[in-house]
């Protein structure tokens, strides 16, 4: 067995997943409207769902290799009044499906009644196309929502949300967040998520973040007194508390998985800077994704990435 | 069915003759308002209109049509009412998506006209998804009718579509508007050698025929037997209508074609073809008359109407 696979299992990583089946399937039994469509879906519903597969075998269908058209096909289907869930695979692939998600889901509730349609993709390591972190360029495209769990909790909640408002969701799942850094969610639902997205409390900093990075923050900063803010939507992007809190700490510091040149950073950075403009200074740090292709190699890949390492030592130069 | 059986049923050819005819003065008047700045990026159906009229004259009230960007001829084929038309085609609140849609991306639930978009193509796909919903969801005999041009086959989203459609047998009547012009481009830079639509349509084993989309009658024809073998069969049908747009393809890109062209493609342009045999069975002028006062009326009743209520999108709920 090679040093990656003990190292790094990600592969095999599967609570956030089966928290995103999970609210599938509940939606499912209430909702007979709802479909699981895309490439190899059938296959993958048998090995990632099979509640799903046994309970509504009717309602998965299995679409060519052709992005574009299975996001457009999609349309058709909400278009028709049902609520399709279309898995476009890696987040790679939504460059595929740009015209179909940016140009006909994305405007289609303007120019008539909007419609929920969700479209998933995972964010893989496979290298230059099949493991970008591509999330931020999303938040520019008027008429999309965009959500990213950092956990398997969030993660059940957030799907139940997406699928019941009308709203296209582009739903991003990290295959990097581990396993190992949760408890197995037993009788979900459980806790509602809090509103204001703060996952610790204190007055030493505040911190915001999402996703993966969040995920690693939280282990990062354990026994910090900080306010930990995970957005878990860019869009939207509720961080109202968090700028708020800025006000009380006069410290922020901003993680993203995505590259930071221009990134979701950047538009907090920017609103925290409207707020107190006049008032009062704060300090700053941010931590993000180098621009640059993400490689194939895996020990490249973990460089892509701020680690937990990066954050400790950010966190404590910003409090020192 | 040629337009010769057509005259064997004046209630019908009336009913369609009035539908054409409405859509070729509804858009030489629509050009007037944009030759003075007062409408936008229109683009008509100006020959072309015996295949809208005739096809959806051979569907079910309740099948619904999918179609591309140029659309005003298909919503009065459909059914559309004249206020509301307008209305959007100005972009006035009153439209009939509330002026948000315009020309290129209107819809109307009330003559199930689902979709329309700009991008070419994109109506393909969109229209196989529409009807897996019908047939798989609904468990309906109603079937999809989507609209294209010859250029949209030399697109991916052509052929994604045509191959979902294809893959699910999905009931989908394909109607290509062949009017050898992508935009203002003619056909040997899109279509290689003599290739027709319904050549490619074979390579997905979807049922076609090739037709004179000038001929009314025809056209109606085509229709009615392909929207029966959709029906019995739930098997998708490509119906190819050969025609020529005489009008420009939008507003400010003059045509390439040369005035002599233009005058001898508009000879057999299906309303003079029409018009030609009609004899007493349609008094022309007083229908012409009556079409203008209601085009009239539809513009007055929208001059009122404000353009839709700007909206930003909130990032933060």
């Amino acid at each position: 067995m090679t040093k990656a696979l003990i190292r790094d299992p990600w592969s095999r990583n599967r609570l956030i997943r089966d928290s995103i089946c999970r609210a599938i399937h509940h939606k499912m039994q209430l909702d007979p409207t709802v479909y699981l469509l895309g490439e190899g879906a059938h296959m993958k519903v048998h090995f990632d769902a099979p509640d799903i597969e046994h309970d509504f075998p009717s309602r998965i269908l299995t679409l060519p290799i052709s992005e574009d058209g299975n996001s457009n096909f999609a349309v058709g289907m909400a278009l028709g009044g049902l609520i399709p869930i279309v898995d476009v695979i890696s987040s790679d692939f939504l460059y595929r499906t740009m015209d179909s998600i940016c140009n006909t889901m994305a405007k289609l509730g303007t120019v008539q009644s909007p419609k929920t349609m969700i479209v998933r993709a995972e964010f893989l390591t496979g290298g230059p196309t099949s493991g970008q972190r591509i999330e931020a360029m999303f938040t520019h495209v008027p008429g999309l929502k965009i959500a990213i769990p950092s956990n398997p909790i969030d993660a059940y909640e957030m799907m139940k949300s997406a699928l019941s408002s009308k709203n296209v969701t582009i739903f991003f799942e990290d295959r990097m967040i581990k396993d190992a850094w949760f408890a197995e969610p037993t009788n979900l639902p459980l806790t509602p998520v809090d509103e204001l997205g703060i996952t610790s409390r204190g007055d030493e900093a505040t911190v915001v973040s999402y996703g993966i990075t969040h995920a690693l923050a939280a282990r990062a900063l354990q026994g910090k007194p900080c306010m930990l803010f995970d957005l878990r939507t860019l869009v939207p992007l509720k961080i109202y508390a968090a700028i708020e809190s800025v006000g009380q700490t006069g410290k922020l510091l901003v993680i993203e998985p995505d590259a930071k040149f221009m990134g979701i950073s950047s538009e907090i950075v920017a609103q925290v800077t409207e707020r107190y403009s006049g008032v009062g200074c704060w300090c700053l740090k941010r931590l993000g994704g180098p621009r640059s292709v993400i490689p194939a190699s895996r020990e490249l890949h973990d460089l892509m990435i701020p680690t937990e390492a990066d954050i400790l030592r950010a966190y404590e130069e910003l409090t020192s | 069915m040629t337009n010769q059986k057509l005259f064997a049923h004046p209630e019908i050819l009336s009913i369609l003759y009035r539908k054409i005819l409405t859509i070729r003065i509804l858009e030489s008047r629509l050009q007037s308002y944009c030759d003075v700045g007062l409408a936008g990026d229109l683009h008509f159906n100006k020959g072309q209109e015996a295949i809208s009229v005739g096809v959806c004259a051979a569907l079910k009230k309740t099948d619904r049509i999918v179609t591309h960007h140029r659309t005003i001829a298909h919503q009065i084929a459909a059914g559309a009412k004249l206020g509301p038309l307008v209305a959007e085609l100005l972009g006035k609140s009153s439209g009939v998506n509330g002026g948000r849609a315009g020309e290129m991306h209107i819809s109307d639930a009330s003559i199930h006209h689902a979709f329309s978009f700009q991008l070419v193509g994109t109506c393909i796909p969109v229209a196989a998804g529409l009807a897996w919903a019908l047939a798989h969801h609904h468990l309906s005999k109603d079937i999809v009718a989507v609209f294209f041009g010859d250029a949209a086959s030399g697109n991916g989203q052509f052929h994604e579509g045509m191959n979902l459609i294809g893959v699910h047998r999905l009931p989908v009547l394909l109607v290509c508007e062949n009017n050898h012009l992508a935009g203002n481009i003619k056909s040997s830079f899109y279509m290689p050698g003599n290739l027709s639509v319904a050549d490619r349509a074979k390579a997905y084993q979807i049922r076609s025929q090739t037709v004179d989309g000038n001929d009314l009658g025809v056209v109606v024809k085509a229709a009615n037997e392909a929207r029966s073998y959709i029906e019995t069969t739930g098997a998708p049908y490509l119906l190819e209508c050969y025609t020529e747009r005489l009008s420009w393809h939008k507003q400010g890109q003059r045509d390439v074609r040369s005035k002599e062209e233009l005058s001898k493609l508009a000879e057999s342009e299906p309303l003079v073809r029409l018009t030609k045999s009609l004899g007493s069975l349609i008094d022309v002028p007083t229908m012409r008359r009556e079409i203008e006062l209601e085009i009239d009326r539809a513009f007055v009743e929208c001059v009122d109407s404000e353009p839709p209520a700007f909206t930003e999108e909130r990032t933060d709920e």
